[in-house]
């Protein structure tokens, strides 16, 4: 299952989700600024502090919003 | 000439004269609430409350004008940093930081060191650069204010010292901050 984390209200968290819908992609969603929890996890797997991340399996993931690297990460799923 | 010679406005409207920063190390942000690299609040606190006892003080300046990132009044800005991520340092009035509407604060610092081209191994570099493509192609020339969490170190004197694109992290100048401390 897919995971992105962002926040409420962040362009880029909202086009990933959007993305992903187009593509019929089922996946959850952790807001960093609602879980402190989600946002040192969020942290953790990008070892940076942007979002959105979209991530498979908290190894694997993609930074912003990049379809190129969305797609090769839904296809490696 | 040097960033004493300016005023700014803050969050009630008050003018607030730089000079009042005098013989400390500043680090001018131009900041935004719904910015993907607004979570680079929580390490700017970090570095204010490391170094704050050393005479270094963060300056943010909220701006509009990088696709509506900051909407909201002053105040509703101030509580979103103070909630989200218990900032201390000082968040100024709402302004622009680029083109002709820009505060000359931020027109002389982008006069004292250009744009310095993003980090581009960082992952959201080449999104960045694609996203500024497609919705603000004209903000890739020159040297304006590219994006939000764009970083300028003032030294003891005034002095502009260091430009740091949206794309470093503040952690990442931490070193740079204690060189001038």
């Amino acid at each position: 299952m897919i995971t992105v984390f962002g926040f409420e209200g962040c362009p880029y968290c909202v086009k990933t989700k959007r993305y992903l819908e187009s593509r019929g992609v089922e996946y959850n969603y952790r807001d960093i600024e609602l879980s402190a929890e989600a946002a040192a996890e969020c942290q953790r797997i990008s070892g940076d502090l942007t979002v959105p991340v979209t991530t498979i399996d908290g190894v694997n993931y993609v930074l912003g919003f990049d379809k190129k690297k969305l797609d090769e990460l839904i296809a490696s799923a | 000439m040097n960033v004493y010679d300016f005023t700014v406005k803050t969050k009630d409207g008050k003018d607030k004269s730089l000079a009042d920063y005098r013989g400390k190390v500043l680090l001018i942000v131009n900041v935004a609430s719904k910015c993907g690299f607004t979570p680079q609040f929580a390490e700017l606190q970090e570095l204010y409350t490391t170094y704050k006892d050393r005479g270094f003080e963060i300056l943010g300046f909220p701006s509009d004008q990088f696709a509506n990132q900051s909407p909201g009044t002053n105040e509703e800005f101030q509580q979103f940093c103070k909630l989200n991520y218990g900032v201390t340092f000082t968040i100024f009035a709402k302004g622009d930081v680029r083109d002709e509407t820009a505060h000359p604060l931020y027109k002389y610092l982008v006069s004292q060191i250009g744009f310095q081209g993003f980090d581009m191994s960082h992952p959201v570099a080449q999104p960045l650069v694609d996203a500024l493509n497609e919705d603000f192609p004209e903000y890739l020339k020159g040297d304006g204010i590219k994006w939000n969490f764009s970083k300028f170190l003032i030294d003891r004197d005034g002095n502009v010292v260091a430009r740091f694109e949206p794309t470093t992290l503040p952690s990442a100048i931490a070193a740079d901050i204690e060189k001038i401390l």
